[in-house]
């Protein structure tokens, strides 16, 4: 128990003496979160995969359209201090620009394909961000933007099945409530059953 | 002349509809195995015949010829094989070593049209098959050489005949040579764990993977014949042949079913893992059998 | 009474030979089906309890196969993403005739629960021909059961002629394909 208090504490240390959070949040014993600014994300993640923290686990992009700026979240693990550290950062809506993190760790390649194809935003120094991964022959703006309409674009691609719009009762049975309100009726009209 | 190709036609045609109606009874045995219903026991008939009514698309004239080369040689093997001691077609020609060489045919029309038809994976499944035939063949010619050895002759009704004039069959009297050349069966009916060369989940089926409607319903009617072939093959080799019909049809269906119920609990092996598995157990069984039934022969008398 | 040495023998016409034959082939057919299980969405997991021992699809006949070429019927099971679709058409052009299609869940009807997303198509038959739907999210294993006994009972009355239709509209279904795909060429990194 004290090993990983000692752990998160570890960690709010190395990173909150060296670098200028804005936000920090402990959500339990095993995930921290640090909000960054985006100039000083490859400073921090070079730092932390030399303490140890190798696993790049996930990367993606949250979209905040009401604030009009994307938020990079990338979480990275260690196997011997097991934190899950967040490193988040905020980027400009309108010309979402990250400079790669492929020499920190190269196994990133895949996921910034993915966030470029599905948000729009842009890692030069990953050699191909621009081939398409996931979907193909895509012609509309990028799918997992707020101000795009999944519907819309199904409704106007996609033919969909019209059914008759009649209500008709064509096998002959009454209608469920009524076969319920009957077999209600049947219940209390018994009464409670048995000798007295 | 006339006579004996009828008859040999009539011992295929016997034969395939033999063995057809046994693989349905025994995928019916395994199903009840399994606590299940199983299928019809014309199930096999059904599916051959819906193959050969489908329309499907050739690769070229290798394809197509590989496929009936396939065929016609295995009912040109099929028709030396004496089924009892009194009904076989062709007197002179009853000789063991005629299936060693028209058995080949057989595999060799279907590795002809495999690597024709220019799927990646149809070469593996022939590689596999050819590499499995190398790991089984020696041993069970080991086998074989001491049996003609021992009778005196290489014909297979005269081996037959010679078990049943001495009263015991080579099953007893040989019984490494026989759990030899029982493991050696399974490898040639390509069963459970020896079924590398068709292995129907992992390789898309082998060699079979690019053939649909009649050629693969071709290919379905050589397999029934070539294990009839194997099958009786072993009944006269070790069970001592049949003096009537009933009781070749009583041997036949029971190493079938030991055979199917064997390969039926069984996983299934890698390539290497069975050509290691024939060359470390099986080999060295053979040769001790060979030694003792060559050179001890009575030595406790 | 006439005997019948002397009454006129009817001799069955060319298109009544043709049915005779097709129905003798439909009987083999429709008793020994082979399914190539596309399981591309989450109704796949029906399938397992219907081929083990409480519902045995084998005693129908029915039974998996490895490859398009060998298989008469193609089971699309659940939802198909664009991706999908396209290799599910040439699957479907790959197979041999006479071939039939079951679509399995709401998903293949009208889309089921995927029906407002920009990646799932809404309805299956606008693009392959369907011969029988199984309905439900997920159906039930007897539900399934009843799918592939309707299927059979459909070969019998000679219905199940989707691959003629699709022959004969080709035009029709290529252009829908087109329309929502865009074209059924599979680019990736892979086929380069």
């Amino acid at each position: 128990m004290t090993n990983t208090i000692n752990n998160v504490e570890f960690v709010r240390n190395l990173v909150e003496d060296n670098y200028k959070v804005n936000k920090t949040e402990v959500i339990d014993q095993y995930q921290v979160s640090f909000e960054v600014e985006k100039e000083e994300v490859h400073r921090l993640l070079a730092q932390l995969r030399s303490e140890g923290w190798i696993q790049m686990s996930y990367l993606s992009a949250i979209d905040w359209i009401a604030d009009n700026e994307f938020e990079l979240v990338y979480i990275v693990f260690n196997w011997e201090k097991p934190v899950y550290i967040q490193v988040r950062t905020r980027l400009d809506r309108d010309n979402p620009v990250m400079e790669s993190i492929m020499p920190i760790h190269p196994g990133c390649k895949y996921y910034e394909r993915e966030a470029h194809e599905y948000f729009g935003i842009e890692f030069p120094g990953n050699p191909d961000f621009h081939k398409p991964l996931i979907l193909e022959d895509w012609d509309d703006m990028p799918p997992l933007r707020k101000d795009f309409d999944p519907r819309a674009y199904s409704d106007a691609h996609f033919s969909s099945r019209e059914y008759p719009e009649t209500h008709e009762n064509t096998l002959g049975q009454e209608s469920k409530v009524a076969q319920r309100e009957s077999r209600m009726a049947r219940v209390f009209k018994v009464g409670k059953g048995g000798k007295k | 002349m006339m006579v004996g190709i009828l008859t040999g036609f009539g011992v295929a045609l016997f034969g395939f509809v033999w063995q057809t109606s046994l693989g349905g009874i025994s995928r019916k045995v395994v199903a009840r195995l399994q606590k299940r219903y199983g299928p019809k026991w014309y199930q096999e008939f059904l599916d051959i015949f819906k193959l050969l009514s489908k329309r499907a698309t050739s690769h070229g004239w290798i394809f197509d010829l590989g496929v009936i080369m396939a065929l016609g040689g295995i009912i040109a093997t099929a028709a030396f094989m004496p089924v009892t001691n009194d009904i076989f077609a062709f007197a002179d020609f009853d000789n063991f070593f005629i299936y060693v060489y028209l058995i080949a045919v057989g595999m060799l029309g279907m590795a002809m049209s495999a690597s024709g038809s220019g799927n990646p994976l149809a070469s593996i499944g022939v590689m596999r098959a050819l590499t499995t035939m190398l790991a089984y063949e020696v041993p069970f010619m080991v086998i074989v050489m001491v049996i003609i050895k021992h009778a005196g002759t290489s014909s297979l009704r005269g081996i037959a005949m010679a078990q049943q004039d001495a009263g015991m069959w080579y099953m007893v009297a040989l019984p490494l040579g026989f759990i030899v050349a029982f493991i050696c069966l399974l490898g040639m009916l390509g069963k459970k764990p020896f079924e590398t060369y068709i292995a129907p989940a992992e390789l898309a089926s082998g060699p079979m993977v690019e053939y649909g409607g009649k050629q693969l319903g071709m290919l379905f009617i050589m397999h029934e014949i070539t294990v009839f072939i194997e099958v009786s093959l072993f009944v006269h080799l070790f069970l001592g042949g049949a003096e009537n019909i009933f009781v070749f049809l009583l041997k036949y269906f029971v190493v079938y079913s030991v055979a199917n119920l064997v390969s039926n609990v069984n996983g299934r092996f890698k390539i290497d893992q069975v050509v290691v598995f024939f060359y470390k157990w099986i080999l060295p069984l053979a040769m001790i059998q060979a030694f003792v039934a060559l050179y001890m022969n009575g030595w406790w008398n | 009474m006439e005997s019948t040495k002397f009454s006129p023998i009817t001799k069955l016409s060319k298109e009544e030979v043709d049915r005779k034959w097709w129905e003798i082939g439909d009987f083999f057919r429709r008793n020994s089906l082979w399914m190539l299980m596309y399981c591309t969405g989450c109704c796949a997991i029906e399938l397992p309890p219907a081929m083990t021992s409480a519902y045995d699809m084998e005693r129908l006949g029915m039974g998996p196969m490895a490859t398009p070429r060998q298989a008469d019927v193609l089971l699309v099971t659940g939802y198909l993403s664009l991706k999908t679709l396209r290799r599910v058409i040439y699957t479907y052009e790959q197979m041999s005739e006479p071939k039939y299609i079951v679509g399995f869940g709401s998903c293949t009807i009208n889309g089921g629960i995927y029906h407002d997303s920009h990646v799932v198509i809404n309805q299956l038959d606008q693009y392959i021909p369907v011969d029988t739907y199984v309905a439900g999210c997920m159906p039930n294993t007897e539900a399934v059961m009843n799918g592939f006994i309707d299927l059979m009972s459909l070969i019998k009355n000679k219905k199940a002629d989707g691959w003629k239709r699709y022959k004969e509209n080709y035009e029709w279904y290529k252009k829908n394909q087109i329309d929502s795909l865009g074209e059924v060429q599979v680019h990736d990194e892979y086929h380069q």
